[in-house]
């Protein structure tokens, strides 16, 4: 290159990209409402005192739904904490419950409904809410409830009572979306200690924990409750440290915290936790009343079990020793109460069922079930009216079922409320195909995500922190507890609530409608609570209940435990892990993992939660693959090295982070990424994984197996920056100072 | 000449690098909080007739600044204390105050002064150590009308500069809690 052209093209990309970034205003995006403070006509009880006002509220049912408290001002909600009343949680919360005020706040909010102009073109054009009800009304009144279908994400217990009015006035269909791994989860524990809630493992009175791949720290069923437990499991007791064993594939952030980390074979958990159990078997330290539940959950007897299951013939599908296994069992009966868990890649595994059966299975041998540091079981919600039912949790296979009855017309209308199975859920699944050929798609969802961008119309349902509702907390904390979900702030987009819409729709259909609000509903069912006659709450009349209800943020009765049954029959047979795509062609394991901010990318909306660091690569805002060293020295990469990624499913080119503690043989990768919709924060950015795993399932349940696919990388030779926080800056010596003042009591 | 030359690219490189400089720095200038200009109030309010007429401290009506981490709006009803027997004819902005409060409407306010809100300021704090209103909002009890831009850039780095200069604490959690 000439001088002069350098020096051209060096002003002109210059000056075009200092432009460029000029071109905008600070704030803008930000509505307009944000700016608005209002002078009331009369005091309102936090000006009084000029301090900020508390409101408890609930969190959302996808997060765990336990009690949080916001802090409001004018009218602005400005952090949220957990409720220091509510039970498990000890007044913590996570990352996912402080962002809410994001989503609240969201540039990219939709307000007031809207029509698409044409179908998955993204455009739409408001239109009054009434017209929109008539529309989606005459809708249902053409088609008929058994030919629509009503697809959620989790719901609270206040939602579920509505949609099961709705669903029993209109015939309409419920299916609910969530990860695949809690189908598996929730089918284990149903079958193994017949519940259909979800466990709680007493940590704070434990001394001993086995977890098999459960990042139960950082995401998983309850991270608020069970970080806190953790704390009290490692020092709450003086001079009494509980011991934390981790088996598992991956280095999460969980597995770091572990003393020790036994690195496995993907999809093996359920052999070594077999292993252990013919180790305490032979040594005598299981007695046959705690060993018999375990084999007929497992369909096994003794001898089998001593034969087959022995540790140095488990071992070499495993990646322990003979050795370790033994260890391990050991430390389960040296170290008591002790208590097992498993989870995350663990039932993503194409034999995830038996992994969680035969894991979970170690505390009936352990006499750790509903025993003080031990497996909690939770009761049913105290009301039947709460109860999400448990036939509308669908898997990939119940799905791809869906989808083609709507494919083939048997189904042609489809309502979403905050789910998003065109991103959630392989391609394979026909979910995107399904919904283009469905006669009409109405969204109920406050983001224009990639479901929400095919359909014809859009009721933007209200932010989170607007509505009311009753939430019970799944898993609960070993006890019945409800929280309940209030406004705290006055809503201030042209948005309504999903119950509201449905009830309205009820009105408009001519039937019946058992409560006339969200609002009304939560309170006829937070009243049913005070019938019981027990609980935390006691009010000598209504007002007086709900009001402190509200205040407290929740009733919970400690009494009210679940007593759970041993499996009478088989649960399911052991089996080992199956993975896509031949090993010579193939030869590493992919092995996506769910991020503690985005979770499987539900979040990714949320720019606090992007740009909270991966706690072990401290990698942000993006996708990338973690290797082992020995994987990089072999195929000569580093950190930042631009990849591709092939699976018998796709091709993907992906930045590398090379990290020492990732096994060899494992290309780690995490969920999150790869919306092609879903606002400014998430869309256009990284990949879905989703997109590179084969549509591989679990047999016995039909859910998603993600992490049964395998891969190999090629170089491009290109490189790209990836955005983290570990070894950007180079460490430097800070002056001498104070970091805590040290007062010496005064005499 | 050859070192000519040799000079005469150093100079082009340098101002072709001033470019991008002074276009990043007057986008920094332009762009900075004290340079938005905020949306037209709803009521003109005159500070000024308030504070120099008639002579009524700040807290008079902000009553929480000095005990409370918020100085707060009075409620209308602390207007029509005073205004209910102050005339309103001839007065296109006092009919509006009376109206708002006959119909039980809040006024809406366009915020001039903005801080995020993962910040805490509390007004009682600063006024204790002896600073006034002033010192961030301006001469406000000589406005005519609302103020329409912020007077002090109140971005992290104002807070750290002034609290290093009056010796208070800058570590996060002063703010950030």
């Amino acid at each position: 290159m000439r001088r002069r052209h350098f020096l051209k093209v060096a002003a002109t990309s210059a000056t075009g990209a200092v432009l460029f970034a000029g071109c905008g205003r600070i704030g803008d995006g930000v509505p307009e409402s944000e700016f608005k403070i209002a002078q009331p006509v009369f005091n309102t009880n936090d000006w009084v005192y000029g301090r900020d006002a508390w409101f408890a509220t609930a969190a959302p049912p996808d997060q765990g739904g336990y009690g949080l408290i916001v802090r409001v001002f004018e009218g602005r909600a400005k952090k949220v904490d957990g409720n220091p009343d509510f039970p498990g949680i000890h007044g913590k919360s996570d990352a996912r419950a402080q962002a809410l005020v994001q989503e609240l706040y969201h540039p990219d909010r939709l307000s007031g409904a809207r029509r698409a102009t044409s179908r998955g073109s993204g455009q739409f054009q408001t239109i009054p809410w009434d017209s929109a009800l008539q529309e989606v009304a005459q809708i249902l009144r053409e088609v008929g409830g058994e030919h629509a279908v009503l697809i959620t994400g989790r719901l609270n217990a206040s939602q579920a009572a509505i949609v099961a009015a709705f669903r029993k006035a209109t015939g309409i269909r419920h299916a609910v979306l969530e990860p695949d791994e809690f189908v598996v989860l929730r089918t284990a524990i149903r079958r193994l200690f017949g519940v259909s809630t979800l466990p709680i493992p007493d940590l704070a009175n434990a001394r001993f924990l086995l977890n098999f791949s459960a990042d139960f720290l950082h995401g998983w069923i309850a991270p608020v409750a069970l970080a806190h437990a953790y704390g009290e499991f490692r020092q709450g007791k003086p001079g009494q440290r509980g011991l934390y064993y981790h088996v598992g594939p991956r280095l999460s952030g969980t597995a770091a915290n572990a003393d020790r980390w036994f690195p496995i074979i993907p999809g093996s958990e359920g052999l070594v936790a077999l292993a252990i159990a013919q180790v305490l078997s032979t040594e005598g330290k299981a007695p046959q009343d705690r060993l018999d539940p375990y084999l007929t959950a497992l369909g096994l007897d003794v001898t089998r079990l001593a034969s087959d299951y022995a540790p140095e013939r488990v071992a070499p599908a495993t990646g322990l020793s003979a050795e370790q296994i033994r260890e391990l069992a050991h430390a389960l009966v040296e170290h008591q109460p002790a208590v097992v868990i498993a989870g995350t890649s663990a039932a993503a595994a194409t034999n995830g069922l038996f992994n969680l059966v035969a894991t979970f299975g170690l505390n009936w041998i352990l006499g750790s079930v509903n025993q003080p540091g031990g497996l909690l079981l939770n009761p049913e919600p105290p009301l039947p009216d709460l109860r999400v039912p448990d036939d509308a949790i669908l898997s990939l296979r119940g799905w791809t079922e869906l989808f083609e009855q709507i494919r083939s017309g048997t189904i042609s209308t489809v309502l979403v409320y905050r789910a998003n199975p065109v991103y959630a859920l392989p391609s394979a699944s026909g979910a995107r195909e399904a919904l283009q050929a469905a006669k009409h798609v109405v969204s109920f969802s406050p983001f224009l995500d990639e479901t929400t961008t095919l359909a014809d119309l859009v009721l933007p349902d209200q932010a989170w922190l607007e509505q009311w509702g009753l939430s019970v907390p799944d898993p609960g904390p070993g006890f019945a507890a409800v929280a309940i979900q209030q406004p705290v702030v006055a809503p201030f987009l042209d948005a309504r609530a999903f119950g509201d819409v449905l009830l309205d729709l009820l009105r408009l259909l001519g039937q019946d409608q058992p409560w006339s609000t969200q609002e009304q509903a939560t309170k006829a069912l937070a009243l049913q609570l005070r019938s019981l006659g027990r609980g935390s709450v006691t009010a000598t009349n209504d007002k007086e209940f709900l009001v402190t209800l509200q205040a407290r943020g929740g009733w919970w009765d400690e009494q009210s435990r679940a007593t759970g049954s041993a499996p009478s029959t088989t649960a399911v047979q052991p089996r080992e892990p199956a993975f896509a795509g031949e090993q010579n062609q193939f030869p590493y394991v992919l092995h996506p993992y769910p991020l503690p901010s985005l979770g499987y990318g539900e979040l990714a909306h949320l720019p606090w939660l992007q740009g909270l660091p991966e706690p072990i690569s401290t990698n942000v805002w993006q996708t990338w693959i973690e290797v082992s060293q020995a994987t990089a020295d072999e195929l000569r990469l580093h950190t930042g090295d631009l990849v591709r990624v092939l699976t018998p499913q796709g091709v993907a080119e992906l930045p590398v982070y090379v990290n020492p503690a990732t096994q060899p043989g494992i290309i780690a990768i995490p969920f999150g990424q790869g919306h092609t919709a879903y606002t400014r924060y998430a869309e256009g950015r990284g990949v879905n994984p989703a997109t590179l795993v084969a549509p591989e399932t679990e047999p016995d349940t039909g859910t998603f197996a993600w992490a049964a696919t395998r891969c190999r990388i090629e170089k491009t030779g290109r490189r790209a920056r990836l955005a983290r926080f570990e070894g950007m800056v180079p460490a430097f010596q800070l002056e001498e100072f104070p970091i805590v003042r040290v007062m010496a009591p005064k005499a | 000449m050859r070192y000519v030359r040799l000079i005469l690219f150093v100079l082009i490189v340098l101002v072709v690098m001033a470019v991008p400089l002074a276009l990043v720095l007057a986008r920094s200038y332009f762009l900075a909080p004290t340079a938005q200009p905020v949306k037209a109030q709803p009521i003109q309010f005159p500070h000024s007739v308030h504070v120099q007429a008639v002579g009524l401290d700040c807290t008079y009506c902000h009553r929480n600044a000095t005990t409370s981490a918020q100085a707060t709006l009075p409620p209308l009803e602390l207007c029509m204390q005073c205004h209910k027997i102050i005339p309103t004819q001839g007065r296109p902005e006092l009919e509006k105050l009376v109206a708002a409060f006959q119909q039980g409407q809040p006024i809406l306010w366009n915020k001039v002064h903005q801080l995020p809100d993962h910040s805490h300021f509390v007004h009682s704090v600063h006024l204790s150590f002896g600073f006034q209103c002033s010192t961030c909002h301006g001469d406000v009890g000589a406005m005519g009308k609302p103020g329409v831009k912020q007077v002090r850039d109140l971005r992290m780095g104002d807070c750290i500069t002034c609290h290093q200069q009056n010796g208070a604490r800058t570590d996060c959690s002063v703010c950030h809690y």
